[in-house]
């Protein structure tokens, strides 16, 4: 058992910041993202010894998180994405910055992307290579690059027309 | 007009800060079934009380009439029968660690969710009425020394409580329990249905 607490520890470590940037490029929202972050790491918990290395852990852990992403909200019947994206605006206010601004309309745009398409972003924001970002989302990796090539097209498109208001 | 290395660069800069550790997050995984858990052994303490204090009356005072010996063991009676099948409820979730043997302890919670619907409905009322009967045959003796306004007082106030606590409480108590195993059901479940052996 102590084993397995340390080999745990040691996963969280490694991949937790990730996994908590995935959920908050999701959700748009830190106590949401949070929330994730541990029902995915729950799962990891309960799930280590399922873990049959095939796969690289960290992408094995990101496939629990995208699912975990994926089922909470409607599950959770969460408030509309729009709303969320208003809460980071608030919570920012205090800090208001131009850059903080731009994060903000970052992640308000992401928002208004496709669930899957949200979250396939935010593995290429976090610069996952495409062969993991394929496994993980279960998409061939040559649709994978034409997705990416129009997700960020998208995004950049939402990006500047929200800026320009 | 801004490019894609500029959302990539505003991702960059955005530090996220993961403010729980793994013994954390464990832990307050744990905190939510604990919690029930409590609730329910604090039940169980609060009936084990009413058990031995109803029957320190009966070693302590004279009874001298056959009703109020009727009526305590009608009570006693009916507060530990509800007790043991209080604690039978008990151990379904408390000998369960759910990070260990999260299927049994899911179907544990179900079975649990039973038992505390059975004990909040049917059990209860005939919980009550046993309850009643006993109260009314040791009121004979135990009363008939006061006045007669402490006496309708007495009576009174003993049967607006038992209506409160069937007609208000039972309820209120009844669908936050509800709620709150529902909740914690829909979790685990959430959490067992993504993996398939």
């Amino acid at each position: 058992m102590a084993q397995k607490d340390q080999l745990f520890k040691q996963i969280f470590d490694t991949n937790s910041k990730k996994i908590f940037h995935l959920c908050y490029g999701y959700t748009g929202d830190a106590d949401a993202a949070n929330d994730l972050l541990q029902e995915t790491f729950l799962k990891v918990w309960q799930n280590l010894d399922k873990f049959k290395n095939k796969s690289l852990i960290s992408t094995w852990i990101y496939r629990i998180a995208v699912n975990t992403c994926l089922t909470y909200l409607r599950s959770e019947k969460r408030q509309a994405k729009d709303e969320l994206t208003e809460n980071i605006i608030e919570s920012r206010a205090e800090e208001y910055s131009e850059k903080n601004e731009q994060i903000a309309l970052l992640y308000k745009s992401i928002s208004k992307l496709e669930e899957n398409d949200r979250l396939i972003i935010t593995m290429v924001l976090d610069e996952l290579p495409y062969a993991e970002i394929a496994e993980i989302s279960g998409i061939s990796e040559g649709n994978l690059r034409v997705k990416i090539h129009r997700i960020k097209q998208r995004l950049t498109e939402i990006y500047n027309q929200h800026a320009r208001i | 007009m801004q490019e894609f290395e500029h959302i990539q660069s505003l991702w960059d800069t955005h530090k996220v800060e993961v403010k729980i550790s793994s013994d954390e997050m464990l832990r307050q995984s744990k905190k939510e079934v604990n919690s029930i858990r409590l609730k329910s052994l604090l039940n169980l303490a609060g009936m084990v009380f009413s058990f031995l204090a109803i029957t320190s009356i009966w070693t302590f005072y004279d009874v001298q009439s056959w009703a109020t010996h009727a009526g305590l063991t009608i009570i006693i009676t009916s507060i530990g029968v509800y007790t043991f099948l209080m604690y039978q409820g008990h151990k379904l979730i408390a000998n369960n660690d759910f990070t260990i043997h999260p299927k049994a302890f899911l179907e544990n919670l179900k079975l649990y969710q039973i038992n505390r619907y059975s004990l909040y409905n049917k059990l209860y009322w005939i919980y009550t009425v046993a309850l009643s009967i006993g109260l009314i045959l040791c009121f004979f003796e135990m009363l008939a020394r006061l006045e007669v306004w402490i006496q309708y007082v007495v009576v009174l106030f003993s049967f607006a409580w038992v209506i409160f606590c069937s007609a208000l409480v039972r309820k209120v108590a009844m669908k936050r329990e509800k709620e709150r195993i529902a909740l914690l059901i829909e979790k685990f479940e959430r959490l067992s249905t993504q993996f398939k052996d």
